[in-house]
């Protein structure tokens, strides 16, 4: 929405200001006065029909009076020019209203209308000068009167505008004085001097009216402008008004929305006041502690805490009502009303109003007695793998190893078979239990890794010696090809180990009889890598975007044949992963797999600091 | 390194069987003298009389764990400089490092290799004052 409130206030009280205090003094000011004009010539086109006919009229009338008595040819020259006015009056008057242009150039208009009026005076004038000078008779009161009389009647003619009657009256006035004041007579130099002062009491008054019309006109296209704009106005107050009643729906349905979510929510939801008085209470909160909303409404919220914590409640409470800021994940123990205790996760908002005091908190909270105790008993379930279990287990394969390693003297043939396979077995689980809480502490995150700074190549070295017996069971060698240039890395030295060893006995399993694993280590600016190559059967397609899954195995009856618990690399990428390193594997080229892993150089300078 | 080989072992632990293992190991692999005590309650009286080059105290026993041992055996005269070792399951690094710092000689993980644990004995045994 464009429309702020703020800019209605505005526009009402530019229309309110304007309608009450100078409204009639700047009415006329709002009329332009080029339309005003327009209007003016409308109005005296619009009456020149009238005068047409009356010309024509009048002017045959007169024709017809003074033929018998005056010069034929005259009056019949005479008559012809009346024809003619009149007919170009009529034209003017037919171009005028086809005109496009008429309501756009007033002023070309009003000088034809002047130059029309003009010449229809001047021939009034005309016949006053050639027909009133001759011997005296009847026919010059006939003349005087006539001319008088077109001299008035141009006044209503003409009125809309006093100089094209000025015009018109002068062309009747000049040629008439000056024949009444050359007749040399005294009664028609009298009317000499009087015919121009009627004139100017004509113009005077032609004036006065031309001045009225002006204002009316004026008027009427002010008030026009006054309509346009009220109305222009109304239609926007009516648009605005629209726009608020929507702005006003949605947030009613916002608000009913909001409500709903409260109402609705699993979770409990609680206004409380700044005091920490409870004001409203959702449906999931009266569920969660057993109480009806009314018994919670109005009282202390501390009647959700335990009294033994009410000292720190109300010292938390007052902190978060001087800061304004939110707190978010705190867990309260909160007594239900039949007693019973729940752990509760809360999110409290102070809502602050623009002055910047708190009006409300509202307090979300969250049932997570369930959750921490499925944390607790999967902490339990983890140290009971780890110490109950592998207690037998030490007993177990520790009572094997005695009986295999000879020290308890010579055993049958065949009992040494099986316990051998007992002690292989026994050592299977436990490196399975091994590895499953390996994997359970680096998800939980609660993996302990010493950060050390040591030769990478030591440690591959170290690593090919642990494992050479493990590869001379499979009648497998392990070779190291390059070097690290005396490499340093910052990592988890037990872990990186644990990895190598990982990657060999890996390698050692898949590789066919009597060959060669290649550890292949290589170097650039920043990172060490080592890539561990065996002349394996490769991985299926199938298998490998899962190899570094939990309990990934390409074959499950490799599992049984070659021992293995599906973990190990699962474990070897969380590892190094956690050491900021990469692992991957590609294909040998001439069969087999390398799997390979890099990880960043530990600088010397860096190291020397 | 103390000028005697290492012959005499107090042994605490509550689990029967590898009390046997343990036992057989030390004995006939290490060819040591070794007295297994089951109760830890009675390991102070047992140590006061069998009078040990060095004790293995295991970890979580019911009714006393290693660590609670270890700190009344440092309070008893008879007892307080002997040389212990841990044997645990499960005690955590930062376990382990306030216990090498309240002067425990050394700490081997659960499960052991038995055929290796003499030499392990060893290995900390020459490492000692």
């Amino acid at each position: 929405m464009d429309h702020t409130p703020t800019a209605i206030a505005d526009d009402a009280a530019t229309l309110s200001g304007r309608s009450v205090g100078s409204v009639s003094a700047s009415i006329r000011d709002r009329a332009d006065p080029r339309l005003v004009l327009a209007d003016r010539v409308e109005q005296l086109y619009s009456q020149m029909w009238l005068g047409i006919l009356m010309t024509f009229a009048i002017g045959a009338i007169a024709s017809f009076e003074l033929w018998e008595q005056r010069l034929k040819e005259l009056v019949l020259l005479w008559w012809f020019i009346v024809l003619f006015i009149t007919a170009s009056s009529a034209g003017l008057v037919i171009a005028y209203r086809r005109a496009p242009d008429r309501a756009t150039q007033p002023e070309q208009w009003l000088r034809w209308l002047g130059i029309a009026a003009l010449a229809n005076g001047a021939n009034w004038g005309f016949a006053g000068a050639v027909f009133f000078p001759s011997h005296a008779d009847e026919q010059q009161v006939f003349l005087a009167f006539l001319l008088a009389g077109m001299m008035s009647a141009g006044i209503p003619v003409y009125a809309a505008s006093w100089p094209v009657f000025a015009v018109y009256g002068l062309g009747i006035v000049v040629p008439f004085t000056y024949v009444l004041a050359n007749f040399g007579n005294r009664l028609f130099t009298e009317l000499a001097l009087l015919v121009p002062m009627f004139y100017s009491i004509n113009v005077a008054i032609a004036y006065r009216l031309s001045d009225v019309f002006h204002s009316g006109y004026r008027l009427r296209r002010a008030y026009g402008r006054l309509t346009e704009d009220y109305s222009v106005l109304n239609q926007r107050l009516e648009r605005q008004l629209v726009e608020l009643e929507e702005a006003r729906r949605q947030v009613e349905a916002s608000g009913r929305k909001l409500a709903l979510f409260a109402e609705r929510a699993p979770i409990a939801v609680l206004e409380l006041d700044p005091k920490g008085q409870v004001t409203q209470v959702n449906h999931a909160a009266e569920l969660l502690f057993g109480y009806a909303s009314g018994e919670l409404l109005g009282a202390s919220s501390k009647r959700l805490v335990r009294p033994e914590f009410h000292a720190e409640f109300d010292e938390k409470w007052a902190q978060m009502i001087a800061s304004r800021e939110p707190v978010a994940a705190i867990k309260i123990r909160n007594p239900r009303r039949d007693g019973q205790d729940l752990v509760c996760e809360w999110a409290v908002t102070p809502l602050v109003n623009p002055e910047g005091t708190v009006i409300s908190v509202i307090a979300q909270g969250q049932d997570v007695t369930q959750q921490l105790e499925a944390e607790r008993m999967k902490k339990e379930f983890t140290s009971t793998l780890s110490h109950e279990l592998r207690t037998p287990l030490t007993s177990i394969i520790g009572s094997l190893q005695l009986i295999n390693s000879g020290v308890m003297g010579e055993v049958d043939k065949d009992i040494a078979e099986l316990t051998g396979v007992a002690e292989r077995n026994g050592q299977r689980l436990l490196d399975l239990i091994n590895d499953i809480l390996d994997i359970e502490k680096i998800e939980s995150g609660k993996l302990n890794t010493v950060s050390e700074v040591f030769a990478v190549e030591e440690l591959v070295r170290e690593a090919m010696l642990l494992n050479k017996a493990f590869g001379e069971r499979f009648k497998v060698r392990f070779e190291a090809h390059g070097d690290l240039g005396g490499s340093h890395v910052l990592a988890d030295r037990k872990r990186l180990l644990q990895v190598m060893t990982n990657l060999l006995s890996n390698a050692a399993k898949f590789s066919p009889e009597g060959a060669a694993v290649d550890i292949a280590m290589s170097t650039d600016g920043w990172a060490i890598r080592v890539a561990v190559q065996d002349r394996g059967p490769g991985i299926p397609e199938a298998f490998r975007s899962r190899i570094f899954g939990r309990f990934a195995q390409a074959d499950s009856t490799a599992s049984r044949a070659k021992g293995g618990t599906g973990l190990g690399l699962a474990i070897c990428k969380r590892l190094i992963e956690f050491m900021q390193g990469h692992i991957g594997f590609d294909d040998r080229e001439g069969g087999g797999t390398s799997f390979w892993f890099e990880l960043p150089r530990h600088e010397p300078q860096i190291r020397s600091r | 390194m103390p000028a005697t080989p290492l012959n005499r072992i107090c042994y605490v632990e509550d689990d029967e069987d590898i009390q046997r293992i343990v036992r057989m190991t030390l004995e006939r692999v290490g060819k040591m003298t070794v007295e297994v005590v089951g109760d830890p309650t009675m390991a102070i009286e047992a140590m006061t009389a069998f009078r040990p080059d060095l004790v293995m105290l295991d970890w979580m026993m019911p009714k006393m764990d290693g660590p609670t041992l270890f700190r009344q055996m440092k309070l008893r005269p008879e007892t307080s400089s002997l040389p212990v070792v841990f044997i645990t399951a499960k005690a955590s690094q930062h376990d382990l490092e306030e216990l090498l710092r309240l002067g425990a000689a050394g700490a081997i993980s659960k499960p052991f290799s038995p055929k290796d644990l003499p030499d392990q004995l060893r290995a900390i045994w020459a490492k000692l004052p």
